[in-house]
């Protein structure tokens, strides 16, 4: 194999593992701060795309603009989801709210199909035009937009978990809540802010994914498996791991292709999942945490 | 520590449970049993939701359409035709779920369906059990292939489409050709045909690859097949991957248009990417919109209904044709496209079963007369079941097209 092919090999799964990233930041936000693993998050990416081309569409707004209304609409359904769904039963055990979090995915899917019908849906590339070589590789523009995208993303909440006081409540929440409530956090925003994060960063996967695999009610499903396959091979509840785990689980992929076989690309990324289960629990980036009984 | 893995594998099977079987189930069954005394039953199972709702929803609407038409003409022997639906979810469980409760449930006299090919195998162990005629109209191979008396199927079968394409590839000199299909039942029938038919038209595959569904980017198996220097590559995909294949490719030689390689005829300087064909699952509008730019030059066969100038020399289909998308499009507002057409078909041929047999008849009656059915002229072709081919179009009922400006147009209609 040449290096030119390799090269295209390792983009290819950069590109994918850039999508999986995004969407397992959002399991890993509302992780942190829940300790619930939110199964509706791969909606959050099947609704980004959604709204964006529903704005762009059907409003005719410049794509820019339909982007950031797909991206505050999303957020808004994450927030209105919470308030809701979880929030009236906070304190139900962890295993009911992740079924109430399947549940609303289902109604998350058949709403946008009653609401923008079975078909796919189209939104044109940000920037049009070929695609640009590097050492005989092609890279799409689409992917520069998703990769300078998801490293913006990955720098503002680094920089929002870091600098601010909302990054150190929400970093107070995820070591102990009870904890963040008596030195005067508001945990039950806590707990909003971070589905609407979550939320956020998945529809600006969608969206902008969009461009490149077109858009439909049932995008959000398959996404999500991967996004959490992703977290929990990063680690769970750290942003970084589930950054550097879902860019590993998309060169994962890509090379099984590119040296095994495609058909079994799914099952061969999944095999390295519990086998990284099995060896290390907490994920391949997380530090070990003594769980205390 | 090993608490929490085993929580998570558990979750994991959760999900992968709920993705595959439990979807929300549309029963379009709305009348009570009290009417049905006298209107004939007839239970169809499609994909309203999942990947292939883009295909059962013309499908409803073409048998809706057709159902009203014969009502108000009188029906049949006097007593109305009644289709209760079922959505399938584009899920094999679940289409079996609407067969046994269409069967057991509603005691209905015939099935349509199912929209793609996996889920019309999955319903046909009941359909034996229970003696009801199934028309299907997904185009796999082995729906009629495998042959079963009590089976039929309105699209063309991969049997006579790959003949058809590998003829015409042979034709434009092509010998090496690369496979990339949807690991699903209708990619995966596609491919297998068509590695059958391979070595009759002299075509070495040197390439074959899948994806799944849901796949954002094929970028890594087309980087396979570009290294393989294949002459054309063969796609078997019905789903909106299709569009994401295309892109990919030409982003990936960077830039079109889809070309024949070494096509000497092209008086274009520039490479371009060797040629994508297609299947008749890629005729759909959705697929043009998305792919844009990259569609350009890509080829498909498929049934003359997307363009009624494709029925030049067959007069008869035509009026039929011309007839259907007429009343389509009036109700509807979008344009019909091959798959409402198949609907059209499974659902004359039955109801025009009915009409030839007298006013009570049993189900086994109703499979009798409609192998019965000759030249019956449809929008796909025109049909004669036999007792050996329960799908009865030939290959002279598809054509060639290719994307041209965004629009579907002839090949060597001109």
């Amino acid at each position: 194999m040449g290096g030119s092919e390799l090269l295209q090999f390792v983009i290819s799964g950069l590109k994918n593992g850039s999508i999986y990233a995004l969407v397992s930041l959002g399991f890993t936000i509302v992780y942190a701060s829940t300790g619930v693993i939110n199964f509706a998050q791969g909606e959050f990416y099947m609704l980004g795309g959604m709204f964006s081309v529903w704005a762009f569409a059907t409003f005719g707004l410049p794509l820019w603009l339909a982007a950031i209304v797909g991206i505050l609409l999303t957020a808004a359904t994450g927030i209105l989801f919470e308030l809701l769904a979880i929030r009236p039963r906070k304190d139900g055990d962890q295993l009911s709210l992740i079924i109430i979090t399947i549940g609303g995915s289902l109604l998350l899917s058949s709403l946008a199909r009653h609401l923008f019908g079975p078909d796919e849906l189209a939104i044109p590339a940000f920037t049009s035009g070929p695609s640009v070589r590097v050492f005989g590789a092609a890279i799409e523009r689409q992917t520069l937009w998703i990769w300078g995208l998801t490293i913006t993303a990955v720098v503002i909440l680094n920089w929002v978990y870091n600098k601010t006081k909302l990054g150190r409540a929400l970093r107070a929440c995820a070591i102990n809540r009870d904890a963040a409530r008596l030195v005067g956090v508001d945990t039950r925003l806590i707990v909003t802010v971070s589905f609407a994060l979550a939320a956020a960063l998945g529809g600006l996967a969608g969206l902008s994914v969009a461009p490149l695999t077109q858009t439909a009610f049932d995008a959000g499903a398959r996404v999500g498996v991967k996004g959490f396959a992703a977290a929990i091979l990063g680690g769970l509840g750290n942003p970084i791991a589930a950054v550097a785990g879902g860019l590993m689980l998309g060169l994962i992929e890509s090379m099984s292709i590119a040296y095994l076989s495609s058909t079994y690309k799914d099952a061969i990324s999944l095999l390295v999942l519990l086998l990284v289960l099995f060896v290390r629990p907490q994920g391949l980036f997380s530090r070990s945490r003594r769980e205390k009984v | 520590m090993f608490r929490r893995t085993r929580t998570l594998i558990s979750i994991a099977c959760v999900i992968a449970l709920t993705l595959t079987g439990c979807a929300s189930s549309d029963s379009g069954s709305d009348a009570n049993s009290s009417s049905s005394d006298e209107a004939y039953r007839i239970g169809a199972i499609l994909s309203l939701s999942g990947t292939y709702a883009g295909l059962g929803t013309p499908e409803r609407n073409a048998i809706e359409l057709e159902m009203a038409r014969i009502n108000d003409e009188g029906g049949v022997h006097g007593r109305p035709v009644e289709v209760l639906f079922e959505d399938d979810g584009t899920d094999e469980a679940k289409a079996q779920a609407a067969v046994t409760l269409l069967i057991e449930k509603e005691d209905v006299l015939a099935i349509i369906g199912a929209t793609e090919t996996g889920q019309s195998m999955a319903v046909r162990s009941d359909i034996e059990r229970a003696g009801i005629p199934q028309v299907s109209m997904a185009g796999g191979n082995v729906i009629t292939d495998e042959f079963n008396e009590w089976v039929f199927q309105t699209p063309w079968p991969n049997r006579l489409v790959v003949p058809f394409t590998l003829a015409y590839l042979k034709d434009q000199g092509v010998t090496r050709i690369a496979l990339i299909s949807d690991s699903g039942g209708y990619g995966k029938d596609g491919r297998q045909v068509t590695l059958d038919f391979a070595d009759e038209y002299g075509m070495e595959i040197v390439a074959d690859e899948t994806y799944n569904r849901g796949d954002a980017d094929m970028t890594a198996q087309l980087t396979k097949i570009k290294g393989a220097e294949a002459d054309v590559v063969f796609m078997w995909s019905a789903g909106s991957e299709a569009a994401t294949i295309l892109k990919n490719w030409i982003d990936l030689w960077g830039g079109g248009p889809l070309r024949f390689n070494g096509d000497s005829s092209s008086d274009q300087l520039v490479a371009g990417a060797p040629l994508i064909i297609g299947a008749p699952g890629n005729a759909r509008l959705e697929l043009a919109q998305g792919a844009g730019d990259a569609a350009e030059g890509f080829e498909f066969a498929a049934g003359r209904i997307l363009m009624l100038e494709a029925y030049s020399d067959c007069v008869g289909s035509l009026g039929v044709a011309e007839d259907f998308t007429t009343r389509y499009t009036d109700a509807y507002g979008d344009a019909s496209d091959i798959f409402a057409g198949h609907a059209y078909d499974a659902f004359n041929i039955i109801v025009e079963a009915m009409k030839r047999l007298p006013e009570e008849f049993s189900s086994a009656d109703l499979r009798d007369e409609i192998e019965k059915t000759a030249d019956f002229v449809g929008v796909g072709g025109t049909f004669t079941f036999t007792e050996q081919d329960h799908n009865g179009l030939s290959e002279n009922d598809i054509v060639m097209y290719r994307i041209d400006g965004g629009v579907w147009t002839l090949v060597g209609g001109d």
